[in-house]
């Protein structure tokens, strides 16, 4: 379902999602993220690219598993608690960010369904906001199979024609949001279409960044486990995390038991975010550690983006947004390591 | 929705049994679901067990699945959560999910002479196991166990080796030679290349400490054994269980679902980062 | 001017000396404005070595990997680290040899001075080109910035794209070196805790509210403490295990470890957390602002740390990272050292 919506109705399109809790991006002290917010706040979306990315959403820093405590005959009462009833709508969200939830959707669904995860994801609904320009110098989306107009993982994707956005509804979540909206969306024109065309083929040939020809990058990684590459290329890494915790499609997290009152026992099981490239993350016990130095953390990295998860699902675990190479404090750029992959030996 | 996936049950700690005392003691704790439900699983699986407060682990279970009043496991003290296990008493409750990972492949390994190779608290996971094809001793050849630990204080499930003496073959080790130990004196990899079982129809399985698995999987090797014919199980730290906190993974595997039980023949070919 | 081909002679030669194990240094990644560090082993490396205003980092933190890398070498090898020092820099070496944490003979320093300048903040460029890609940045005639971007050329004046902290820096030349390169003349400043003193004026409720509202943005990447040089501890209070874990290690003492707080979020959690991380720095942050440079989030690391910086300077007359055989603040005392807060 395709629609028009004039850019100055849209704060009165939020006026009438008074169900949903809105998501949209905000900048503060200079730094873009997706913050709460209310109906005034609508002025226009910004084609930005946040610092963390809307897996924040469906994915937070922090939730809570269940409520654990005594009971008084020294028995335990576990309490499930599962995110709150409550729809959830996120404007502004890049296509590398909705692709990105594809890729955490496979990993939190299969044989062990994460109820945390789909409760949220599911109340979510996520409206793209097509890239014109791209909104990193270190953009890269077409090398990884994405594109600046990309509509995998989103409900409803919005185009910037200038005065008006196009709307095109992709789920029947997206259908809803439009609906909502009732009278302050119209038919297109051809027209309008056409312009949609041109916007995303001239955005296309925007993004300045190529990472090509890696088809071949997953059987190099094999062969280059115990390589000294990932020795010469981690020197620099201050493992600070900041790639993973940033990155859209990034996952990895930690469970533990906070205890607020010790007797009589309560407290919460809690899972946050958490990054291989911590020293600690594998580390065992009794002190053995798979992964002791950064070059095995910075090889795991690489390897599960690039050929792990592409053994599993057949994609890469990278929707090429660029948060990675734009916020290392050192520099460190996954393109340039994947392509000294690419052509290792060669 | 149905059954959440990270919420334990309530589970009751029957008895606890201490086998190994000192530094690094293990204590084999039974235990049933407070609501008296029953738990399916395959020899070689492990659950959670969550210590409120405190964290989860994930251990192998050592009771075989044809014993239904309880699930049995052997731990041995080493961090937070197993030591807060070691402090508790028959009684407490403990949370219990699961059951996680592949178990061992027995419907393969019928019509086989079977080989169980294990050195410390690696006996745990192979427990069930023995106790399995032993319950179940027309579907499989031969049986024999070989099992070292460091001192004879160290032999866990002292008692019952005993007993399983004269079921099947057993043959025991210790590191360094004591007084009163008149059985083999040296590591497990040692005793299995004096004891030479033949790969012949056979399959062999290890646990125990990284060390010894190598050890052993050379020995047996050197005994002509195919990477196909040799098991082991792969420990690697965990806490979701369910392979998406993206901790435990080897290469493209997530230990606590695609293993914990591996050939030889699958392990090589995965970057050996365990 | 530092002249780029003295500090790459100087380079080679302790290359070719041998005096040196490796050089950490500063290059010009392709495709890039920014320097990014650089681990030069080979003389015919030092080519890659650059010296500018887009040399920010604070390459300290490497020589604290090197202690760890030092720890493992069989056989060791006593040769010291070389290192390209800008002022800043160099007092963060200083503090580490005030504490001992290595010998002065193991590293090499290659001080370059800032002379009248400084380094630029990543974040006040990319404001001041309004989000354009920057393709280089070079220091111009007229004490401006010359900036290239894609849409064009643009000159902008020193000041608005310098680090804040380098607008406020006495410390332009290396106070150690063992060769020290461009202009000695050190800067004076009048005020140099002045960026403390608006947040000093606020009540109390204000100044809490302020930085409960910046801690909430908090994401717990630790960034800020991997960043920093002085944050080198085996073992730090957000850990909750044990990292030293030998074969004698027992249970109880992995399991009686305090949990000091928790990985979440929140705010008791992130303002426990960022406090305790600038106490522990009291009188041993030297302001390179790599937290500060490296936190996605912006929040205003520095000010905590600075404010702790004038307080070693006022109460106890305390200069941060000057003199190496100096004591560090903590492990000293004067007879007159205040004494009211002892009750």
């Amino acid at each position: 379902m395709d629609k028009i919506l004039a850019k100055k109705d849209y704060p009165h399109w939020l006026k009438k999602l008074k169900s949903y809790r809105i998501y949209a991006p905000r900048k503060k002290d200079d730094v873009w993220n997706y913050e709460i917010i209310t109906a005034s706040d609508g002025d226009c979306l910004e084609e930005v690219m946040t610092a963390v990315p809307a897996k924040g959403i469906v994915f937070p820093q922090r939730e809570f598993f269940f409520e654990f405590g005594e009971t008084d005959d020294n028995g335990t009462r576990i309490t499930e608690l599962l995110p709150e009833d409550k729809s959830v709508v996120v404007f502004g969200v890049r296509p590398c960010e909705g692709r990105a939830v594809t890729l955490t959707d496979d990993v939190f669904g299969g044989e062990f369904e994460d109820p945390y995860y789909w409760k949220r994801r599911n109340a979510t609904t996520l409206v793209g906001l097509s890239c014109v320009d791209p909104p990193s110098p270190n953009c890269f989306c077409l090398s990884v199979g994405g594109s600046p107009h990309s509509k995998e993982g989103l409900d409803l994707l919005l185009t910037d024609l200038g005065e008006t956005y196009y709307a095109e509804a992709l789920t029947k979540k997206g259908k809803k949001l439009v609906l909502e909206g009732q009278k302050l969306f119209t038919d297109p024109k051809p027209e309008d279409r056409k312009m949609v065309d041109k916007i995303q083929a001239d955005s296309r040939k925007k993004i300045r960044r190529e990472l090509s020809r890696i088809d071949n990058v997953p059987a190099k990684l094999r062969g280059m486990f115990d390589s000294s590459f990932w020795d010469d290329e981690s020197m620099s890494c201050i493992r600070c995390g900041i790639c993973t915790y940033l990155c859209p499609t990034c996952h990895c997290f930690d469970m533990t038991d906070e205890v607020e009152t010790s007797s009589p026992l309560s407290g919460k099981r809690v899972r946050t975010w958490d990054t291989c490239q911590f020293p600690d993350f594998t580390m065992h016990s009794s002190g053995h550690n798979p992964r002791p130095d950064k070059a095995s953390r910075l090889r795991q990295r690489i390897n599960h983006k690039f050929q792990y998860f592409v053994e599993i699902w057949k994609k890469y675990q990278c929707t090429g947004c660029g948060r990675c190479i734009s916020l290392c404090p050192v520099g460190i750029d996954i393109i340039k390591v994947v392509e000294k992959v690419r052509d290792h030996g060669a | 929705m149905g059954h959440n996936v990270y919420l334990p049950k309530p589970a009751k700690i029957l008895e606890i049994k201490e086998e190994v005392g000192g530094v690094r003691p293990i204590k084999t704790f039974r235990t049933a679901f407070v609501d008296g439900a029953g738990f399916s699983y395959r020899c070689g699986q492990c659950a959670m067990l969550s210590v409120f407060g405190k964290g989860e682990v994930m251990i192998s279970i050592s009771s075989s699945p044809l014993v239904k009043d309880y699930l049995q496991f052997s731990i041995l003290k080493t961090g937070r959560v197993t030591t807060a296990l070691h402090e508790m008493e028959a009684g407490d409750i403990i949370g219990i999910r699961g059951p996680y990972g592949n178990g061992f492949p027995l419907e393969e390994w019928k019509g086989k002479r079977i080989v169980f190779a294990g050195g410390g608290i690696g006996l745990a996971p192979l427990w069930g196991l023995v106790h399995m094809t032993l319950g179940n001793k027309e579907d499989y050849g031969p049986l024999t166990l070989i099992y070292g630990a460091r001192t004879s204080k160290d032999i866990v499930f002292r008692e019952e080796l005993d007993e399983l003496k004269k079921k099947m073959n057993v043959h025991l080790s210790i590191d360094v030679a004591e007084s009163g130990w008149n059985e083999f004196v040296g590591f497990v990899a040692q005793n299995v290349l004096d004891k030479k079982p033949s790969p012949q129809n056979t399959i062999a399985i290890t646990c125990g400490p990284p060390i010894m698995i190598k050890t052993v999987i050379k020995a047996l090797k050197d005994l002509k054994f195919e990477d196909g014919q040799i098991y082991t199980t792969v420990e690697n730290k965990m806490k979701c269980g369910i392979g998406k906190c993206g901790r435990c993974n080897i290469g493209r595997h997530y230990v606590c679902k695609d293993g914990p039980v591996y050939s030889w023949a699958e392990l090589k070919n995965l970057p050996q980062e365990y | 001017m530092v002249n780029i081909d003295d500090l790459k002679a100087e380079a080679k030669r302790v290359l070719k000396e041998r005096k040196v194990k490796y050089i950490i240094g500063y290059e010009r990644a392709s495709d890039t404005w920014k320097a990014n560090p650089v681990f030069l082993r080979l003389p015919e490396d030092v080519d890659k070595l650059v010296w500018d205003p887009t040399c920010f980092h604070n390459l300290v933190r490497f020589l604290v990997d090197e202690k760890r890398r030092k720890a493992k070498e069989k056989p060791p090898d006593p040769r010291p680290v070389g290192i390209v020092a800008k002022g800043c820099d160099s007092r963060a070496i200083v503090v580490l040899l005030q504490e001992k944490f290595f010998d002065r003979m193991d590293v090499f320093v290659l001080g370059v001075s800032c002379e009248s300048t400084g380094v630029i903040d990543e974040r006040k460029l990319a404001k001041k080109t309004a989000g354009k890609n920057v393709r280089k940045v070079e220091f111009g005639e007229k004490q401006n910035f010359v900036v290239e971007t894609d849409d064009g050329m643009m000159e902008i004046a020193a000041p608005e794209i310098l680090a804040d902290r380098c607008l406020g820096c006495i410390v332009n030349v290396p106070v150690i070196s063992d060769h020290l390169l461009g202009d000695k003349t050190q800067r004076t400043v009048a005020h140099p805790f002045q960026s403390v003193e608006k947040m000093e004026s606020l009540s109390g409720d204000d100044k809490w509210s302020f930085w409960k509202d910046q801690l909430k943005k908090c994401i717990r990447c630790y960034a800020c403490r991997s960043a920093c040089p002085m944050c080198y501890c085996e073992e730090c209070v957000v850990d909750t295990i044990n990292f030293a874990v030998t074969a004698d290690t027992s249970a109880e003492e992995k399991a009686q470890r305090i949990k000091w707080l928790e990985k979440s979020s929140v705010d008791s959690e992130n303002v426990f957390y960022h406090l305790v991380r600038a106490i522990h720095l009291a009188g041993r942050c030297i302001d390179c602002g790599e937290c500060e440079r490296a936190c996605p989030v912006n929040i205003p690391l520095r000010m905590l740390n600075k404010k702790l910086e004038k307080e070693a300077k006022e109460l106890f007359g305390y200069d941060v990272g000057f003199d190496a055989d100096q004591p560090a603040l903590i492990s000293c005392f004067r007879d007159g050292d205040p004494e009211d807060f002892i009750r």
